[in-house]
């Protein structure tokens, strides 16, 4: 497959038209902190040319130039909603699989009628890649957190599917990166920009439920499935394939080793803890939606405590709940029963003066003296995902933080995985978010990582537990 | 990443761009039918390795009758669980190609100070990807007692080590750690040249706190125009923050032409 690695032949691209411009204005002894902005603003052309215009740290161009990491089922949904922003030019594909990289090639060129979408099976190739701005990442979740810290560390902003991180330290380590390199950090928690997720959080956050007593999100799924495979291992039945074929060893990443089996990448992702967030399956949603709704976007609970459900020992299976309480009284229920029947990812939030419920159906539910406020038009208004890419596009242009921001994710994923630790350890458990430790658990705090496999790392100050 | 049950699913086509020749491409033509799910075989079964006690893990780990998946799933749950006696039989496993991530695994959430020593100690007699790992863990912990081991390393002729060296250097930080990325940065080429740009990045943000004097000039050193681009400009919003640039920096002239004109009109509403 090595001869459809179609290697581009580069030449002065716009963004390196830009650079070439700030290389001049520093050959003429203007200094070097504010050389390339002047430089630019100097060479900015007239309206209406194409070239490069300065937008907050960049120089922008008239397209957005976006590459794609690990994109398939969910990522291609992805694609197709950034192909029909006329702002998005995608320029190439990095995969470990040939039959992805050529299914995205082949989707890309068809719609713009070219042949220039590069493949590559390296995401080392992309990242690369001066020209580029934006990244789609939609790889598997355990490469999430490396692939948004890469993406950083290389200047580049990113839509990447959630979830965000494995574990506590990897989501701590990759808002930490994307601080630190300024760039735009999108999670595809696409409910943050759906219209009944927005209504109910708007009544929360207005006061009109009085004051907050408890925030609630539907985990359903996530603890059950990881009863079906847990620490365990499928056996070795079939070679493992050609590297330019499928992988296997980038596949696993930063993972641990197991012996190769066609079926992980096949069908058993969310099976196994190796390559399971846990909770964050649907967390990364509903959670994020409860402590937007509850304006604790930064910050967690400080208090964790399973109730109900059977832990098996390596894993949570069948009805659970799991209270958790914020530091100022408001709790938040992670549950996967009792629901109303809204749809799947429902948020309920409850006030002295009055509750909210809402779903993936649109439709929602309010308390009876709170029915004169419901929007008279329920259920699906657009598409989410649509939504959602239009906020990152947008932030991309105007360097503001988008909905779904690595800060927001962070939070989001720290609270989801502290749960998840209590659920595993079956013990309440308290939670310093300043210290970003649990009190008194040694056994708990040592959950909050995964070591990395070799020879991947986490460039991160926020490793040290 | 995956779509749960139920969640919605995108339509067949975004909306079509303006001018656009086409809609968007449809999904991949139908798959084959998936084959049935393995299962895991009683050998590979981790739930009675998981719940067994610790000392029962550590002599499993011990054991050299043990299979490799035995001693594999001993050393994850050892990372929760271990103490101090558990600690040198998973060292003895860091050379194992298969099981020396999961000793490392179970190794480096442990916060007994025996760790570090052992890591330290395996360090020089490791190679390749082995050695890397070890060299990871370390900057992962922060072990300033390696700190003259790694700078060694930076030099190394496998640039995967060398990078790998490097890094855990400017994660481990101080002011020791910041005039040799300082040095790598004087003398190193890529590879390892942006991962101590990146390194000397995290190594001035540490140093901020206890010796800000230091930490600027590591962030002025980064935010020249021979670095990566990326860092530079990381460094440069730092320096923007920190205050205005240096008296004499730069100084603009004064505006001219229409501009100069419209001031002297007394036009200085523009915008109301």
């Amino acid at each position: 497959m090595e001869k459809n690695i179609v290697k581009k032949k580069l030449g002065t691209t716009r963004r390196g038209f830009g650079k070439a411009i700030a290389q001049v204005g520093a050959a003429v002894a203007v200094p070097a902190v504010v050389a390339a902005p002047a430089a630019a603003q100097i060479a900015s052309p007239a309206p209406g040319q194409v070239g490069p215009v300065l937008v907050g740290n960049y120089a922008m161009v008239d397209q957005i130039r976006v590459g794609g990491i690990g994109i398939r089922g969910r990522g291609m949904a992805d694609l197709r909603m950034m192909l029909g922003d006329d702002r998005v030019r995608f320029v190439g594909i990095a995969d470990i699989r040939d039959s992805a990289r050529e299914m995205v090639k082949s989707a890309v060129d068809g719609y713009y009628k070219t042949n220039d979408c590069v493949m590559y099976k390296d995401p080392a190739e992309i990242l690369a890649r001066n020209d580029i701005d934006a990244l789609l990442i939609a790889t598997s979740d355990r490469w999430h957190g490396p692939m948004a810290m890469w993406a950083a560390q290389s200047g580049k902003d990113m839509y990447i599917e959630k979830p965000g991180a494995m574990s506590i330290a990897e989501s701590y380590a990759m808002a930490d990166n994307v601080r630190r390199y300024g760039v735009v950090y999108q999670s595809g928690a696409q409910r943050r920009n759906q219209y009944a997720f927005e209504f109910a959080v708007g009544l929360a956050r207005s006061g009109k439920l009085g004051r907050l007593l408890a925030v609630h999100a539907d985990t359903a799924i996530g603890l059950g499935t990881v009863d079906a495979g847990g620490h365990g291992w499928w056996p070795e039945t079939t070679p493992v394939p050609d590297p330019l074929v499928f992988d296997w060893d980038k596949w696993l990443g930063p993972c641990l080793w197991r012996p190769y089996n066609s079926g992980y990448a096949d069908r058993g992702r969310g099976e196994f803890w190796d390559f399971h967030a846990g909770l964050l399956e649907w967390a990364s949603h509903t959670v994020a939606t409860a402590q937007w709704a509850a304006d604790m976007e930064h910050t967690e609970p400080v208090e964790y405590e399973p109730e109900g459900g059977i832990f098996r020992g390596d894993g949570l299976i069948s009805r659970y709940t799991i209270n958790c309480r914020y530091a100022n009284g408001v709790k938040l229920v992670l549950r996967n029963h009792s629901w109303s029947l809204l749809g799947s990812c429902s948020n309920r939030f409850e006030g002295t003066e009055g509750w909210v419920e809402t779903g993936d159906s649109g439709r929602i539910e309010v308390s009876p003296n709170l029915k004169s406020l419901l929007p008279t038009r329920q259920g699906k208004r657009y598409d989410p995902t649509a939504e959602h890419i239009r906020d990152f596009l947008q932030c991309v242009r105007s360097r503001h933080l988008p909905r779904a921001n690595a800060e927001v994710t962070a939070h989001t994923h720290v609270t989801s995985h502290a749960a998840w630790i209590a659920a595993q350890l079956n013990r309440k458990l308290t939670w310093d978010p300043a210290k970003r430790m649990f009190i008194n658990d040694e056994e708990a705090n040592r959950m909050r990582s995964r070591a990395y496999r070799e020879p991947w790392r986490m460039e991160a100050l926020a490793t040290s537990m | 990443m995956a779509q749960a049950p139920g969640q919605n699913q995108p339509p067949a086509a975004a909306p079509a761009a303006p001018g656009a020749p086409q809609t968007p491409p449809a999904p991949a033509a139908a798959k084959p039918p998936r084959p049935p799910a393995p299962t895991v075989p009683p050998e590979f079964d981790a739930l009675p390795i998981w719940t067994l006690p610790p000392a029962k893990l550590v002599a499993m780990v011990k054991d050299p009758k043990s299979t490799l998946f035995q001693k594999a799933i001993a050393c994850k749950k050892l990372a929760f669980v271990g103490g101090k006696d558990a600690i040198q039989p998973m060292a003895a496993l860091l050379s194992h190609p298969q099981l020396g991530c999961y000793a490392r695994f179970g190794l480096e959430p442990n916060p007994d100070p025996l760790v570090d020593d052992v890591l330290r100690a395996a360090l020089p007699k490791l190679t390749g990807n082995l050695q890397i790992g070890v060299i990871n863990t370390i900057g992962v912990r922060k072990d300033i007692k390696a700190l003259d081991a790694l700078i060694k390393l930076i030099d190394h002729s496998n640039a995967e080590t060398a990078c790998a060296a490097t890094a855990s250097v400017g994660m481990i930080g101080g002011l020791q750690a910041s005039r040799a990325l300082q040095a790598a940065l004087g003398r190193t080429k890529p590879p390892v040249f942006p991962v101590a740009a990146r390194a000397s990045l995290l190594c001035a943000e540490s140093l901020l706190a206890s010796n800000k004097p230091r930490a600027m000039e590591m962030y002025t050193m980064l935010s020249a125009t021979n670095m990566p681009e990326p860092v530079r400009r990381a460094a440069i919003r730092v320096l923007n923050a920190a205050g205005p640039a240096p008296a004499g920096a730069k100084e603009y002239p004064p505006p001219t032409g229409a501009a100069a004109e419209a001031d002297k009109s007394g036009f200085l509403g523009r915008g109301r």
